[in-house]
């Protein structure tokens, strides 16, 4: 649905039959099945203007000719409202739920189906939006001078100057670990060896540069 | 779908009684045939995502288009099929559908062309998006990444997206990979399937590509069973010294296997130190719990089986016929140890050691190698440690050698064929 949607993004529609026909695609590529009979499958132009009458659906913003013109927010209206059907709630209880809402809401509402059945693609869209919000390793690193200043004794978390908060965590005297807020360690045993063995390995490099 | 079987395999059928011994145990693993009379295989939910950046140019980018074209000629017009193409920039070239019209799909493919760099991770989720859309119940839900370099741009932290890729085969979708070539990540791509119920392939020169392809197909066709768990219980008195697999443990404490595909086995090799037993005794040795998900299966089942050996005093022992299958196994999962330890030589820069370990699984494999009867895959193991062995000395082809050891490793940990 999503991606169908992605596609028709400010689009406009130019009179009720094309609105419908676009629903119409949408619905029979990704859209709920509808017991027959009870709803129509998908919206036709009759639909649409009853729609439009009982407020289901926002007014035309535009005219073309006598077409009324119809957009983006429009076609999640009649979205949203063909899925409320299916789902048998009453054309009030429907327009309560319709009426005002944001593109971002309805496309949300369009959505919040999917998300419950969908949990790899909910997922996955999850790491898109944590990678945006998140500052990348590199960047939030303090600098390197850092590492030689001395110590509060206790373990406190620091500000660094990249707004991420860092713990110091003693592991030895004279050796500390420095732990962003929201790093998360490897899950498997693998990730684990492998990082132990790149603390030991950046231990030794120092060591080494003293020594030489 | 009818249940795996399950073989213990010992060097000799019976044990050495009045004596305390370290015994190697061969657990077979034998997928069942796919059900002839239904004779159906299950629909697949393919995601391509492929690296253009400009390092796949020239031939490469010429045989991965030939890969796709084919995977597409292998698909039927009930399965779904995507591709992603991405450097710096992901495109959605053909998105998520059914594999209705191939000419159409193919021309698409064909004008897919090199550019600039790597952004591996956002790629594959958006490739994973892809399948996960039409994620169907049933089907074989998987990403193909194809990738012939470094993970450059975007999220680039190895444990992060292999940890990404477990969370997505949790969630139904399955991640499989393809390195290219000498400068891909092995450390990367090898996890990544592993860890995200796929395959990890490693195509050396570009025109192997389109096997690579054939043999992955062919294996999702005959997968039957996906996560696929083993615990061992040995019985009271008896340890459990070694795996020599090195498979990953799950959360419960138990080893993670590859998928199970018809008509490969997996040969797993457990060893045991059994206490003395006095000679007539029979004893259970060890309960075997095997879990699997079967392909058209929502929930897990559960094959348990026990082993049970008979002693015998050392004369009547040495009567018995030796299996070499056991000892092949030994030979063939400490050689892709030493490969392992070899890498991690190599990685601290001390090649010495490396070709030592080598040279000294070199040795320890003569009796194997030196049998008249050696198997293909005996054979090919000969000429791989000594291909390895002189490539040691060879700094120019360090990037390259050690991922012939680590693919060479996985491999035969995992059953896997060439």
């Amino acid at each position: 649905m999503r991606e169908n949607l992605r596609a028709v993004k400010g689009r406009t529609f130019v009179g009720a039959a094309e609105l419908a026909s676009a629903a119409a695609r949408i619905l029979s590529e990704s859209g709920p099945i509808q017991e027959r009979g009870t709803v129509r499958d998908v919206p036709d132009e009759r639909t649409i203007r009853y729609y439009l009458s009982e407020g289901l659906l926002a007014p035309a913003e535009d005219k073309q000719g006598t077409a009324s013109v119809f957009g983006y927010l429009h076609l999640l209206q009649l979205l949203v409202v063909k899925r409320l059907q299916a789902e048998h709630l009453p054309i009030r209880k429907i327009k309560e739920l319709v009426e005002g809402r944001t593109e971002r809401e309805l496309e949300r509402l369009l959505g919040s189906d999917d998300r419950q059945k969908n949990e790899a693609l909910n997922y996955l869209e999850s790491l898109i939006t944590s990678k945006a919000s998140a500052p990348s390793p590199k960047a939030a690193s303090p600098p390197r001078s850092q590492y030689s200043q001395p110590a509060p004794p206790q373990s406190s978390p620091q500000r660094a100057a990249g707004g991420s908060r860092w713990a110091r965590v003693e592991i030895e005297p004279g050796l500390e670990l420095h732990v962003r807020d929201d790093y998360e360690p490897p899950r498997e045993a693998r990730g684990m060896q492998r990082l132990a063995s790149a603390i030991i390995q950046s231990i030794s490099r120092r060591l080494g540069k003293r020594r030489r | 779908m009818r249940v795996p079987k399950i073989e213990f395999l010992l060097q000799r059928t019976h044990l050495e009684a009045d004596r305390e011994q370290t015994v190697d145990l061969l657990i077979r693993i034998i997928p069942p045939e796919i059900d002839s009379v239904i004779g159906r295989r299950p629909r697949l939910n393919i995601g391509i995502v492929l690296d253009r950046s400009g390092s796949m140019g020239g031939e490469k980018m010429e045989r991965a288009r030939e890969a796709a074209g084919y995977c597409i000629d292998q698909l039927l017009p009930t399965d779904r099929l995507s591709l992603v193409i991405f450097d710096d920039v992901i495109e959605v070239l053909i998105p998520s559908q059914l594999a209705e019209n191939k000419s159409a799909l193919k021309e698409q493919v064909a004008h897919i062309h090199a550019r600039n760099s790597t952004a591996l991770h956002e790629a594959w989720v958006r490739g994973g998006m892809q399948v996960s859309e039409h994620i169907t119940d049933g089907a074989i839900n998987r990403v193909l990444l194809i990738t012939d370099g470094q993970a450059n741009v975007g999220l680039t932290n190895t444990d992060e997206i292999v940890s990404q890729a477990m969370g997505l085969f949790q969630r139904g979708v399955s991640t499989s990979t393809i390195g290219i070539g000498e400068d891909f990540q092995e450390d990367l791509l090898m996890p990544m399937a592993q860890s995200a119920g796929g395959n990890a392939w490693h195509v050396e020169r570009a025109d192997d590509m389109q096997r690579i392809f054939s043999v992955e197909l062919e294996g999702l066709i005959a997968q039957v069973a996906h996560t696929v768990s083993m615990g061992l219980i040995p019985s009271d008195g008896v340890r459990l010294s070694d795996v020599l697999n090195d498979f990953e443990m799950n959360e419960n404490g138990r080893y993670r296997l590859p998928n199970l595909q018809a008509g490969s086995s997996l040969d797993v090799l457990a060893q045991l130190r059994v206490p003395a037993q006095a000679a007539g005794t029979k004893r259970h040795l060890l309960d075997l719990r095997l879990g699997y998900t079967p392909q058209e299966a929502r929930s897990a089942e559960v094959l348990k089986q026990s082993l049970e050996v008979e002693f015998v005093e050392a004369s009547r022992l040495r009567e018995l016929p030796v299996n070499q299958e056991v000892e092949k196994a030994v030979r063939l999962l400490m050689n892709a140890r030493a490969r392992r330890e070899a890498m991690a030589h190599m990685d601290r820069g001390d090649y010495v050691l490396a070709k030592a370990v080598v040279s000294s699984a070199i040795s320890a494999s003569a009796p194997l190698f030196s049998r008249e009867n050696a198997s293909a895959d005996i054979r090919e193991e000969q000429q791989e440690l000594s291909e390895l062995s002189s490539a040691l000395d060879d700094r120019r082809k360090d990037s390259m050698t050690r991922k012939l050891m680590a693919y060479a490793s996985y491999r035969r940990s995992n059953s896997k064929k060439r």
